[in-house]
C-alpha cells in the first residue's frame, strides 16, 4: 500500500495537480499582463517625477549661473567705481568724501582704506550703515589678507581678492569679510572690504533669494554665509552650485531649493496613465469575457449541431433537400438506407438530368411533372401525398411523402425539403388486418348461414316428419295385404312417405355442407378469443363512442370450442350490447364490459363428471329488454331491429348450445342487460 | 291388428301438426298417445297426478321454446323415472350431436326427423317394452317382497339358511329345533314363495 503510494501519487493529487496546472495556464498571461501594465505605471510616473527634477534642477542652474553673472558684473562694476575714486589724483582731504559717498551706495563695502605701496593704510573710512566693527588697530600693513590681495593685484596690475576671512564683533558673533585690493596708479592701493552676507543681499537679486537659500561656500564645501536658510519647508532639496572665480580668490556659490509636495503635472499625467491602464484593463477583461460568451456560444453551437446530426442520422424518416432547380442537396442516412443509394450517388446522379435514380422506370414521367409543378410553384399537399419509391436493387416499395418549401433566413425559398416514410410495413399490416377482418365477416357469414340452414332445416323437417307420419299410419291402416284401388291408394301413399324422406335427405345434405365443421374442438385461451374479436369491437364502439372495459380472471384455463364460432358469438353479443347503448338516450357513459371468469357450479345440462366451465359475460348499460321482448328472445328471425334478420341471438344460443353451455341473460344493474354464457374448459 | 303392448305414449312437441302426426300414426299401430306443446305443460301433468302402471314413452322434441327437450330430460333423470318411462328425442339433423350426448346420458334412443316408415314406431314399441320389463320387475319384486312379509319369523330364519345353501340337518341344529320341523317350515317357505326349489328361492330373492 505504502509502495505503491510512492510509486503512482494518488488519482486525487493527479487531478488536484492538473487542476491547479490549468489554473495557473489561465491566470499566468492575466498575471503577465497585470506586471506589465503596473511596470508601464511605474515608469511613467517614474519618468515624469524625473522629468519634473530635472527641469527643476535646470531653472536652479539657469539661476544660478545668471546669479554668478550678475555678483561678477557687480563686483568689476565695485572695482571700476573704487578705481575712479583716484583717476582725478588723490589727496587726503578730498578722498575721504569720495570714499564716504562710495559707501553710502555700496552698501556691501564695510570699509575703504587707502594704502601706500609698503600697504601701510593712508586713509580709512567705515561705512555709514554698520557700527564701526574693524578697528584701525587690527588693520595695519602686516594685515595677511590685505597682504595677499594686494600682493596678486599688484602682480596682475588689476584689482585681487582675498580669500575671505573671519572678523569677530566685539560682543559676539561676526562677519566674513573679503578684501578687493585696487592698485592705484601712482603707486600705493585702495582696499575695500566686502561683506559677504551683504555682498549676497546686494548683488545677488532678490527674486533668487526669495524661493531658496543662497549661500556662498569655500571650494572645499565649507559654509561661510547664506541667506534664505528660514525657507527650509519642502522634503525635497536640490542642490546648484558654481565656482565664482575671483583674481586671487575663488568662492562657490551654492543655491538649495525645495520642492515640497509633487507638482500637479505627474499627478495628471499618473492620473492620466492610471486612468488609461484601468481603461484597458477593462477592456482585457470585457474581452476576456467576450472571447469566454463566444467560446460558449461556439460550445453550444457545436453541441447543437452534434445534436442535429444525431437527430438526423437516427430518425427513421427520410430527409431529402432539394434545390429549385431540383438537384438534391441533402440527404439523411435514413433516406439513402430506405432507397438504397449513398449520398454520393444521389448528389451526383442529379446533375443535369432532373431525373432521381430512385424513380421507379416506369412513373418517372408522372415524378417529372410533379416536380415540374412544384418548380412552377405549386404548393404540395400539407398532409402529404403516397408514392412508389425504387430501390437500388429495383425493388418498389410505397412512401408517405411530405413536402414544404426550404425558406432560409431572408425568407427567400432556396429550394423543398421533403421527408419520407416508409409505409411498407404499414401497408403489409393494413393488409393483414383487413384480411383477418375479412376472415371473421366470412365466417360471420357463413355462421350466419349455417344458422339459417340449421333453421330451415328445422322448420321443413316438421312438416316433412308430419307427412312422413301420416303417410306411415295411412299405411298401416291400409294393411299389407290391400287389394284393388286400395293397393293404389297404398303404392301413391308409400311415394308421399318416400318423397318426404327424399326431401329429408336432401335438407340433411345441404346441412351437412354448411355444417362441416360443426364439431371441430380445440383448446383456446379466453384472451385470444377477446383479442380476436376487439378490433371489430373497438372499431364499431369508437363510432357510437362506447368504451370497452375487458377484465379476465389471473390464471385462466384454456375453453375447448370452435374458435370461429365462439368469436362470432362474442362479437354479435358485443354488437347487440353497444346498440342497445346507442338505442338509449345520452351518449355519456357508454360502457361495454367483457368478463371471463371461472364457474365451479354447472349452469347447464351437466352430467355427472364435475367439468370445469368458463363464464363469459357480455354487459352494456343500455335500454335494458323489456318483458315482452324476452319472452321472444331467441326466437328465429325475431328482431327489434329493422334492419336485423333476427338470426343474433338464435345463432348464438345455438352455438353455445352445441358446446354444451347454456346462454342466459339478466338486467344489469342499473340499467342494461348482461348475457353469459358457459364454455367447457380444459 | 291388436297392439303387443297395452302402453300410454306422450308427446312432447311444440309444432302442433307434428304432434297431431305422429298421434295420427301410434294411433294407426292400435297405440294409445297423450300430446303436450311443451315442457311446461308435461311437467304440470306430471305434478297434477302419479303415472299410469302401465308402459310408458316419452317422444321429445330436442328444440323448443322456453324449457328445451334436454333441461326437461335431466329433470326427468333427477326423479329417477327413466326406467318405466324411456325417453326418445325427436330431433331434426342439426342436433343430432346433441341427441347422441342424451343417449349417452340415459335416454332410449333419438329419431331423427323426418321419420321414415314405422322404424320410429318399432322402436317406440320397443321402449315400451322395455318400459314393460321394468314394471314388471317392479310388481315382481312388489309382490315378492308382500310375500316374505307373509313369512313368519322362523319361517324366514329356515328360508335365509336355505338360501346359503345349508342341509336340514345342519339348519336344524343351529336353529336348535329337529330336522322334522325343519322340513315342515321349509315346505311352508316353498308353498308360500311359490317356488319348487332352494335354487329357484335363490333366484327370486336376489331380484328383490
Amino acid at each position: 500500500m505504502q509502495r505503491a503510494l510512492q510509486v503512482a501519487p494518488p488519482r486525487w493529487a493527479l487531478s488536484a495537480f492538473a487542476r491547479m496546472r490549468s489554473l495557473w495556464q489561465r491566470w499566468f498571461l492575466w498575471l503577465i499582463l497585470a506586471v506589465l501594465v503596473s511596470a508601464l505605471l511605474v515608469t511613467v510616473v517614474w519618468l515624469a517625477g524625473r522629468h519634473e527634477v530635472e527641469q527643476v534642477q535646470a531653472t536652479l542652474d539657469r539661476d544660478t549661473a545668471d546669479a554668478v553673472s550678475d555678483l561678477r558684473i557687480g563686483l568689476q562694476r565695485n572695482a571700476q567705481s573704487l578705481r575712479a575714486t583716484q583717476a582725478a589724483g588723490l589727496d587726503r582731504t578730498h578722498w575721504p568724501e569720495a570714499a564716504a559717498s562710495l559707501l553710502r551706495e555700496h552698501r556691501e563695502w564695510l570699509r575703504l582704506e587707502w594704502r601706500d605701496a609698503a600697504l601701510r593704510p593712508l586713509q580709512a573710512v567705515n561705512t555709514p550703515y554698520r557700527t564701526r566693527l574693524i578697528d584701525d588697530e587690527s588693520r595695519g600693513a602686516d594685515q595677511s589678507d590685505v597682504g595677499l590681495a594686494c600682493a596678486a593685484a599688484r602682480k596682475l596690475g588689476a584689482p585681487a581678492y582675498s580669500p575671505s576671512h573671519y572678523v569677530p564683533i566685539l560682543g559676539g558673533g561676526g562677519v566674513e569679510v573679503m578684501e578687493l585690493c585696487v592698485p592705484i596708479d601712482a603707486g600705493g592701493f585702495l582696499v575695500a572690504s566686502y561683506s559677504l552676507r551683504d555682498t549676497l543681499t546686494e548683488l545677488v537679486g532678490p527674486t533668487l533669494t526669495r524661493g531658496q537659500e543662497v549661500a556662498f561656500t569655500e571650494a572645499d564645501g565649507t559654509r561661510l554665509v547664506a541667506l534664505g536658510t528660514s525657507r527650509r519647508t519642502g522634503t525635497r532639496v536640490f542642490t546648484s552650485q558654481q565656482l565664482i572665480d575671483l583674481p586671487g580668490a575663488a568662492l562657490m556659490l551654492r543655491v538649495d531649493g525645495w520642492r515640497a509636495a509633487p507638482d500637479l503635472f505627474p499627478n495628471v499625467l499618473t492620473a492620466l496613465v492610471t486612468a488609461i491602464s484601468i481603461a484597458l484593463v477593462s477592456v482585457l477583461a470585457l474581452l476576456a469575457r467576450d472571447t469566454r460568451r463566444r467560446l460558449r456560444a461556439e460550445r453550444d453551437l457545436a453541441d447543437a449541431l452534434a445534436f442535429r446530426k444525431a437527430m438526423e442520422d437516427s430518425v427513421i424518416t427520410g430527409l431529402r433537400a432539394r434545390d429549385l432547380q431540383g438537384r438534391i442537396t441533402y440527404v439523411n442516412p435514413a433516406f439513402c438506407e430506405m432507397v438504397g443509394f449513398s449520398p454520393e450517388e444521389l448528389m451526383a446522379g442529379s446533375g443535369e438530368s432532373i431525373e432521381a435514380p430512385y424513380w421507379p422506370t416506369e412513373l418517372a414521367h408522372e415524378y417529372q411533372q410533379r416536380q415540374a409543378r412544384r418548380l412552377a410553384g405549386g404548393m404540395p399537399p400539407r398532409e402529404g401525398f403516397e408514392s412508389v419509391f425504387m430501390r437500388k436493387d429495383g425493388t418498389r416499395f410505397p412512401v408517405l411523402i411530405f413536402e414544404a418549401p426550404l425558406i432560409n433566413a431572408h425568407r427567400v425559398q432556396t429550394g423543398w425539403m421533403s421527408a419520407f416514410i416508409d409505409i411498407s410495413e404499414q401497408r403489409r399490416i393494413e393488409e393483414l388486418s383487413r384480411a383477418s377482418q375479412e376472415r371473421l365477416q366470412a365466417s360471420a357469414r357463413l355462421a350466419t348461414v349455417g344458422e339459417m340452414a340449421s333453421l330451415l332445416s328445422h322448420e321443413l323437417t316438421q312438416p316433412l316428419a308430419a307427412i312422413a307420419s301420416y303417410a306411415t299410419g295411412s299405411l298401416n291402416m291400409l294393411g299389407p295385404h290391400a287389394k284393388g284401388e286400395q293397393a293404389e291408394v297404398a303404392m301413391a301413399v308409400r311415394r308421399i312417405a318416400e318423397q318426404a324422406d327424399r326431401a329429408g335427405q336432401v335438407i340433411r345434405s345441404v346441412h351437412d355442407f354448411v355444417r362441416r365443421r360443426d364439431r371441430t374442438r380445440e383448446a383456446v385461451a379466453p384472451q385470444a378469443l377477446i383479442d380476436a374479436v376487439l378490433p371489430l369491437v373497438r372499431l364499431q364502439a369508437r363510432k357510437l363512442g362506447v368504451s370497452i372495459e375487458v377484465a379476465l380472471e389471473d390464471g385462466l384455463p384454456k375453453a375447448m370450442c370452435d374458435r370461429t364460432l365462439v368469436e362470432q358469438v362474442l362479437l354479435n353479443l358485443a354488437r347487440n350490447g353497444m346498440q342497445a347503448m346507442d338505442a338509449a338516450d345520452g351518449a355519456t357513459g357508454r360502457l361495454l364490459r367483457l368478463r371471463v371468469a371461472r364457474v365451479v357450479a354447472v349452469g347447464g345440462p351437466g352430467g355427472e363428471e364435475a367439468r370445469r366451465w368458463l363464464e363469459f359475460s357480455v354487459a352494456d348499460v343500455g335500454c335494458g329488454i323489456s318483458e315482452e321482448v324476452a319472452g321472444r328472445l331467441f326466437t328465429p328471425f325475431f328482431t327489434t331491429r329493422p334492419d336485423g334478420m333476427g338470426l343474433g341471438l338464435s345463432l348464438c344460443r345455438t352455438v353455445v348450445e352445441q358446446h354444451g353451455g347454456v346462454l342466459m341473460f339478466e338486467p344489469n344493474i342499473p340499467r342494461g342487460t348482461v348475457f353469459r354464457f358457459t364454455l367447457p374448459s380444459t | 291388428m291388436q297392439p303387443l303392448i297395452d302402453g300410454l305414449i306422450f308427446i312432447v312437441d311444440d309444432d302442433a301438426s307434428v304432434r297431431e302426426a305422429l298421434a295420427w300414426l301410434l294411433r294407426s299401430r292400435r297405440l294409445e298417445s297423450e300430446h303436450f306443446a311443451s315442457a311446461e305443460a308435461f311437467e304440470q301433468r306430471l305434478a297434477e297426478g302419479p303415472l299410469p302402471e302401465q308402459p310408458l314413452c316419452l317422444l321429445l322434441d330436442v328444440r323448443m321454446p322456453g324449457t328445451s327437450g334436454l333441461v326437461l330430460f335431466d329433470r326427468l333423470a333427477e326423479r329417477g323415472v327413466l326406467d318405466a318411462m324411456p325417453v326418445i328425442f325427436l330431433t331434426g339433423h342439426a342436433d343430432v350431436p346433441t341427441a347422441v350426448d342424451a343417449v349417452k346420458r340415459g335416454a332410449f334412443d333419438f329419431c331423427e326427423k323426418p321419420f321414415s316408415d314405422n322404424a320410429l314406431v318399432d322402436r317406440i314399441e320397443q321402449a315400451l317394452g322395455a318400459s314393460l320389463r321394468a314394471l314388471e320387475v317392479q310388481r315382481a319384486r312388489k309382490s315378492l317382497a308382500g310375500r316374505v312379509a307373509e313369512l313368519t319369523d322362523r319361517e324366514r330364519d329356515v328360508m335365509r339358511l336355505v338360501v346359503e345353501g345349508l342341509p336340514n340337518k345342519l339348519i336344524a341344529d343351529q336353529l336348535a329345533i329337529s330336522v322334522r320341523t325343519v322340513e315342515v317350515h321349509r315346505a311352508r317357505v316353498f308353498d308360500k314363495m311359490e317356488v319348487k326349489s332352494a335354487v329357484e328361492l335363490a333366484n327370486r330373492l336376489r331380484d328383490l
